[in-house]
């Protein structure tokens, strides 16, 4: 099969940022994720929670809360304003600033006509919905504390705001927040604090009806289910909390509102949930997603209820220039580029060869101005760099004499402006970077200048983003995919668009180009593979095969999607794949596993002699060695480069969590 | 006897109600009935009446005069504070006239200020000529001066600072229990982890292992609450 030498890189110190609050959009299955430094992700639930989207953050964009109405997405924050996002751009439409300081919360009626937020001045101010923006309508009346929660009542056209309250006879000298609450269409409310209570209210008398004090620190969110049968409450301690409105007797007449579950995913504060019809999503300090769902909506024991976390981003942070060694990591403010260490000596398979020469930081580059990074792009030679926010492109030159220099190129042309994914070609002289309405523009970048040289446009009429670009070795192709799950090739010879693989209705979540076939490697988000031949434009028999035969359960129910491709350069037959937990080698020369052929069976095939091996192999090669991956790449000198990022070291740097007595602690 | 009681009796009639003494007293101040009333000549008290109305008018010139120099001296106190407060008449007088020679004075300062920024300041000295020349009505400002706006946003991000604040007062203030994160790396938590990972993707699985490990966690807990009674 293969020996490799393994850089195992754990140098990478990614960070990703806390959940602060979602939103799910039963219409279109998304759900909206805002992070603390105001990046937005969108969740397509209807294609195995893949990451269809990202917004990049913005300094001083402290999103507290998100709002769907329709197609549309609005945010609201600490500092003052309402964004409309564009989600076919990924970027922000435009801010609205309510002059009410900072606002707390956001929320549209029923009708999708209005919006009300609630603000630290005390007023909660209504904003009419309208074709291209939205308009100022009124002020309610100006309350005396800040205006932490809202919800519209969900049929009338009147609503019910919350604030801070002062608590009766509490133990401690602080007021009571109410963090968050629920208006039912039979005038309930139901109300999450800071004491720890969820408390039931009748909101036509105003009297209440029933509390539960469910834990010792604060209910941070609430969230009611579509049905209004269910709400959920998500607390400090990490657990999320569920109430049911059932009757306690067997008929229906006497129903009333019962704590059921408790679900304890989260090590860290829960700040943000979302009640679909089928699972409980949550999110907080712990920075992971967890899609948790009911089991008496889901059938029980498929995949469809098991617990979801995501804690990885759904695409490559990491960048390899292979000819040079070198690695790029992605960072919100800055980009470092790493160079690879050497070590010498050779070892049997699981020996930890003597480092020669350290791996060393050689750039560290910061971005300039609010907007975070979108994405960044090494040539394969280490000599161009570049990135881009939502405002601008940036490019660098990078030389390697005695010292590293790093120089910014300073026109560039005006087509790049906002780009969502860039690329170099093989050889450097290239850098491809999309647009919107999925377009790529081309230029050429040489020593003295960048000049624009092509758009390319494919006819399909998609507006949305291409979020994966990939160029051939030769210089011949440029494959693109977007989030409309269409897959453009384009001819760069002749620079026009030469085909559309046929469309499948899984978003990919990478593509790759053969070096020496020009076959289109795509692996889509449900876990299943393609092979597409760009010359002849079909499928290949392989893939054909592969389709046929089809693959396993096992390859199927993995929950994190492959996130990068990379060829073998000694041997052509071979593809190199890699998720978070394991990374594979599909060998297109040896069978495929049968139905009930065991999957994973390196151990096995170890443990067998040489010659017996043949009829136990398949073609999908896991190795589970390394956790978690961010990137596995192939180097020139066939070295492998496995960049891990251990859950660990991201869970010992964040925030405190709450003092729990746990057994044996 | 007789006429002092009656003077005593007289004069306190007449504090009470300042009116003309009349001859006949109806006051009832002798000790006995038996006594023979008192010969008490008309000069005579007329010229009691006359004094105790003097007296009467004296006292209450008397307090007149106290009240309007209490006023006198306050208003003259409240002149001094004012007259403290604003400026000197001759500072006042040296504004309105030597207006140009002020601004010279501070173009002066500025100068010293931005010393050490010449370079710029010589780029922007020019810029300014070019702007004075355009308005009619703006001051000639010569000298190195860096004009910056304020920025913007000052009032928001302060804003923005107290409600971040209040967030992290509320939950990680003082009042909340919090631990290290080193903690969370606890045998538990990393048994958390472990489980997921080993059993992700499979929901039987997931709950099979659940199933066994509440029932550990019960049993190991009803054994320390044994181990507590016994202590």
């Amino acid at each position: 099969m293969g020996e490799f030498k393994v850089h195992r890189v754990r140098f990478f110190d990614y960070i990703p940022s806390a959940i602060r609050t979602m939103a799910f959009n039963s219409q279109t299955e998304r759900l909206a994720v805002a992070r603390a430094d105001g990046a937005v992700e969108i969740f397509n639930f209807n294609d195995n929670f893949f990451q269809e989207k990202v917004i990049p953050g913005q300094d001083g964009r402290a999103i507290e809360a998100l709002c769907w109405v329709g197609h549309r997405l609005f945010s609201a924050g600490l500092n003052g304003e309402i964004t409309e996002y564009d989600l076919e751009n990924l970027r922000p439409q435009y801010t609205v600033d309510a002059y009410g300081g900072p606002i707390w919360t956001i929320s549209s009626n029923s009708q999708g006509t209005q919006l009300a937020v609630g603000c630290e001045d005390g007023t909660v101010k209504i904003f009419a919905i309208l074709e291209e923006r939205i308009q100022f309508q009124r002020n309610l009346n100006r309350h005396k504390g800040r205006i932490i929660s809202l919800c519209w009542h969900p049929s009338i056209k009147t609503e019910m705001e919350l604030l801070v309250d002062r608590a009766t006879g509490a133990s401690k000298n602080k007021e009571v927040v109410v963090w968050s609450v629920g208006y039912l269409s039979d005038h309930t409310i139901i109300s999450g604090d800071s004491a720890g209570k969820v408390q039931i209210w009748n909101g036509l008398t105003g009297t209440l009806v029933r509390t539960y004090l469910v834990t010792k620190w604060d209910v941070l969110v609430l969230s009611v289910s579509k049905d209004e049968s269910s709400v959920i409450a998500g607390t400090s301690e990490g657990t999320v909390i569920q109430f049911q409105f059932i009757s306690s007797t067997v008929d229906q007449h006497d129903k009333e509102w019962v704590r059921t579950r408790t679900f304890r995913n989260h090590s860290h504060d829960v700040s943000a949930l979302a009640h679909t019809d089928t699972a409980v999503v949550s999110g907080g300090m712990d920075t992971q997603l967890v899609v948790r769902p009911l089991l008496d909506k889901v059938e029980k024991n498929t995949q469809e209820s098991a617990l979801r976390k995501i804690a990885f981003p759904h695409r490559s942070l990491v960048g390899c220039a292979k000819k040079a060694g070198l690695l790029l990591f992605q960072f919100p403010d800055r980009l470092e580029l790493w160079k690879l260490g050497e070590s010498e000596g050779h070892g049997k398979p699981g020996d930890r060869l003597p480092v020669k020469r350290k791996p060393e930081k050689l750039i560290e580059l910061k971005r300039k101005g609010e907007d975070h990074i979108c994405c960044s792009a090494l040539s394969a030679c280490g000599g161009w760099l570049a990135y881009s926010t939502v405002s601008n492109v940036r490019l660098y030159r990078i030389q390697y004499s005695n010292t590293i220099s790093i120089n910014k190129v300073s026109k560039l042309p005006k087509e790049l402006r906002s780009v969502h994914q860039l690329c170099f070609s093989s050889d450097s002289s290239k850098l491809f970077a999309s647009s919107c309405q999925s377009s790529v523009i081309v230029v050429a970048v040489s020593q003295q200048e960048c000049r624009y040289l092509h758009t390319l446009k494919h006819k399909t009429g998609s507006r949305q983003p291409v979020h994966l670009l990939c160029a051939s070795d030769d210089g011949k192709w440029l494959a693109t995919a977007n989030t409309d799950c269409e897959i453009h090739i384009y001819n760069l010879h002749k620079m026009k668009l030469h085909c559309m693989v046929p469309v499948y209705n899984s978003c990919p979540t990478t593509i790759a180009i053969h070096p020496v076939t020009n076959n289109l490697i795509s692996v889509h988000a449900d876990q299943q593979i393609f092979e597409f031949s760009l010359v002849q434009k079909e499928y290949t028999q392989w893939s054909r095969r592969l389709q046929t035969q089809g693959l396993l359960s096992l390859w199927l129910e993995r929950d994190t999607p492959i996130t990068h491709i990379t060829f073998n350069p000694k041997n052509l037959d071979h593809i190199i794949l890699h998720d978070t937990y394991m990374f594979c080698i599909i060998d297109q020369s040896l069978p495929f596993p049968e139905l009930n052929a065991v999957l994973w069976n390196q151990m096995t095939l170890k443990s067998l002699p040489v010659s017996q091996r043949i009829g136990q192999s398949h073609a999908f090669k896991i190795c589970k060695s390394f956790q978690h991956l961010m990137c596995v790449s192939l180097l020139e000198d066939l070295s492998l480069v496995v960049v891990e990022r251990p859950l660990l070291d991201i869970m010992s740097q964040l925030p405190a969590p709450v003092r729990q007595k746990k057994f044996a602690t | 006897m007789a006429k002092k009681q009656r003077g005593k009796a007289s004069s306190s009639s007449k504090t009470a109600d300042i009116e003309k003494p009349t001859k006949s007293f109806t006051l009832s101040l002798e000790s006995s009935d038996d006594e023979a009333p008192e010969e008490v000549t008309f000069e005579d008290s007329k010229a009691e009446a006359l004094r105790s109305m003097k007296q009467a008018l004296d006292t209450a010139r008397r307090e007149k005069q106290l009240l309007k120099e209490k006023r006198r001296k306050r208003q003259e106190l409240f002149q001094e504070q004012k007259k403290r407060k604003l400026l000197s008449a001759d500072v006042l007088e040296e504004i309105d006239s030597a207006f140009s020679k002020k601004q010279k004075q501070s173009e002066d300062e500025g100068e010293q200020e931005e010393k050490p920024e010449k370079e710029g300041g010589d780029g922007k000295k020019k810029k300014k000529k070019k702007r004075s020349g355009k308005l009619a009505n703006a001051r000639n400002l010569k000298g190195k001066y860096t004009v910056t706006t304020v920025k913007e946003r000052t009032l928001a991000s302060f804003q923005q600072q107290v409600a971040e604040e209040f967030i992290q007062s509320r939950l990680y203030g003082p009042g909340t229990c919090r631990t290290t994160s080193e903690l969370v790396a606890s045998p538990y938590f990393i048994f958390c982890q472990v489980f997921y990972s080993m059993t992700r993707g499979d929901a039987f699985l997931q709950r099979f292992y659940h199933l066994v490990c509440c029932s550990l966690v019960l049993i190991l807990s009803e054994q320390s609450f044994c181990v507590a009674d016994v202590k």
